[in-house]
């Protein structure tokens, strides 16, 4: 299968400090690369570099086949979801989800069938009015999540969406990622500091440590490297059922 | 009843006690005369003062004009300007050496910016005149705007343009379809306020004004200075009059942080 999501030596440095040193990896179409990495290694810097938003200092970036560095933002099909939710706190729950629509001036139609039918699989139908202040962090989430989806962009790009919610909303926040990136064949990268949740949710899964991407070829791969941490936690969860028998 | 609930009432009957008492007393005093002192309390009524007001002659209506249109024009420019400086600011690498600089005119005090400016406002031929007030009333408002403005941009206002602009935005359809709906209470806000500062403003009208700018404070203080309590009161009411309507025409009192 082609990649969709190609990435090329991609480097970017702030100052004399560099923070992603030739970066390279693919992600194929409708699948999730979950990206793991610790505060600060760079993984907020890359999403904003492949959405537009912050330059890179060399690197290739395709979408599609087509190359991204001479488009802005506007023009890369990418929705970048912040880890604070962000909506739009003068417009209710409806008004937000349609942002992105009412930018492309589409039909008044249209968008009202859109809108309603993201509110309605997002469980959202019955907070349509509500103002942002209105809603919990989960409700919050979904609105974002719906917003990004009713521009149908080709990439979306998540990062740590989950981490300000508790831990039960965010089980549910994860799953209904999953069902919908499959109904809806989304295409995204995932970004996380959890390790569990770089497991959930990628179909594939990287390691971004000190400025360079460690792609997996399999979960088997990356559970058995010493660097993903995962013996390091499974050690620690033995040692506490040893303690307790 | 709980003891914050058990003082809520009399503290509320002593703040609205020390906010209306002077106002009363102000009305009162445009349209009686007291009496030599110790006497603080009306002597007899006299209507002379809004008679006066009222006939059109004199100074107080045109002062009035005068002040409303300086005041409104000083906040309509400077809130925006300030608004839009504020931004640059706030995420300058210098910010702390450029937030010096917007505070210089309140270190400074208005009187004192009036002095160090005034040899440039002669040389412009800008003494004396309105517009001479209007510029330096904006300059000096233009630094208390920065320094209101600047809670307003933090990181989020930030993230929201990028949201924008990944949903297809261009940064005109951020200005108008965000930013200016959620900027909208803040400018009304920041703009009320300017608006108070010029209009109570009176060390620095005088002086770039050269008295010849009669502002209801500069009337006001004439009328003190010729011993006309009666005309100074009800040119204090004039002056008293028009920030109360703005208060009680808007929803929500303008007066609250970003």
């Amino acid at each position: 299968m082609t990649a969709f999501l190609e990435v090329e030596e991609l480097s970017k440095s702030f100052g004399s400090e560099p923070v992603l040193d030739r970066l390279s990896f693919f992600v194929r179409p409708k699948d999730t690369l979950s990206i793991l990495g610790r505060s600060g290694s760079g993984k907020t810097t890359l999403l904003k570099v492949i959405a537009g938003l912050l330059s890179a200092d060399c690197g290739r970036i395709r979408l599609s086949g087509q190359d991204l560095q001479d488009r802005p933002p506007q023009q890369r099909r990418t929705v970048y979801l912040t880890q604070e939710t962000l909506l739009f706190p003068h417009l209710d729950v409806e008004e937000n989800v349609a942002f992105g629509l009412r930018l492309r001036r589409r039909p008044e139609k249209e968008i009202w069938v859109v809108v309603q039918t993201l509110l309605e699989s997002l469980e959202l139908a019955d907070h349509r009015r509500k103002m942002p202040q209105q809603l919990s962090g989960g409700q919050r989430q979904r609105v974002a999540f719906g917003r990004a989806l009713a521009v149908k962009p080709a990439l979306l790009l998540l990062d740590e969406p989950f981490s300000s919610l508790d831990a039960e909303t965010r089980a549910s926040m994860q799953q209904l990622f999953q069902r919908i990136a499959r109904e809806q064949g989304m295409t995204a990268l995932f970004v996380t500091h959890s390790l569990k949740e770089a497991l959930l949710m990628g179909d594939a899964i990287a390691l971004l440590h000190g400025g360079r991407l460690k792609t997996y070829a399999s979960e088997r791969e990356f559970i058995e490297d010493p660097q993903s941490g995962v013996g390091a936690e499974v050690s620690f969860w033995r040692s506490i059922e040893g303690a307790q028998e | 009843m709980k003891r914050a609930e058990r003082h809520r009432a009399p503290a509320t009957t002593l703040v609205a006690l020390f906010a209306v008492l002077p106002i009363v007393y102000l009305a009162l005093l445009s349209v009686t005369r007291t009496g030599a002192p110790p006497r603080v309390l009306p002597a007899e009524w006299r209507l002379d003062a809004w008679r006066f007001l009222l006939s059109g002659r004199g100074e107080m209506l045109r002062s009035l004009w005068v002040s409303l249109a300086l005041s409104a024009a000083v906040a309509l420019s400077s809130a925006p300007l300030g608004f839009v400086a504020a931004r640059y600011v706030a995420f300058h690498r210098h910010r702390r050496l450029l937030l010096f600089f917007a505070y210089m005119p309140f270190v400074l005090s208005p009187v004192i910016l009036g002095t160090c400016m005034l040899f440039f406002y002669i040389r412009a031929g800008l003494s004396g005149s309105l517009a001479g007030v209007f510029l330096a009333q904006t300059v000096f408002t233009f630094g208390f705007s920065i320094v209101f403005f600047l809670s307003f941009w933090n990181r989020e206002k930030l993230d929201l343009e990028d949201l924008v602009a990944t949903l297809g935005g261009t940064r005109p359809q951020f200005y108008r379809l965000v930013l200016l709906p959620i900027s909208r209470d803040a400018l009304r806000t920041g703009m009320f306020q300017i608006f108070l500062l010029s209009w109570f403003q009176y060390g620095l009208t005088i002086l770039i004004g050269e008295g010849g700018v009669r502002t209801l404070p500069v009337l006001v203080y004439a009328h003190v200075a010729e011993a006309n309590p009666l005309f100074a009161a009800a040119a204090g009411m004039l002056l008293v009059l028009p920030p109360l309507a703005l208060l009680a025409m808007t929803r929500r009192p303008p007066l609250g942080s970003l």
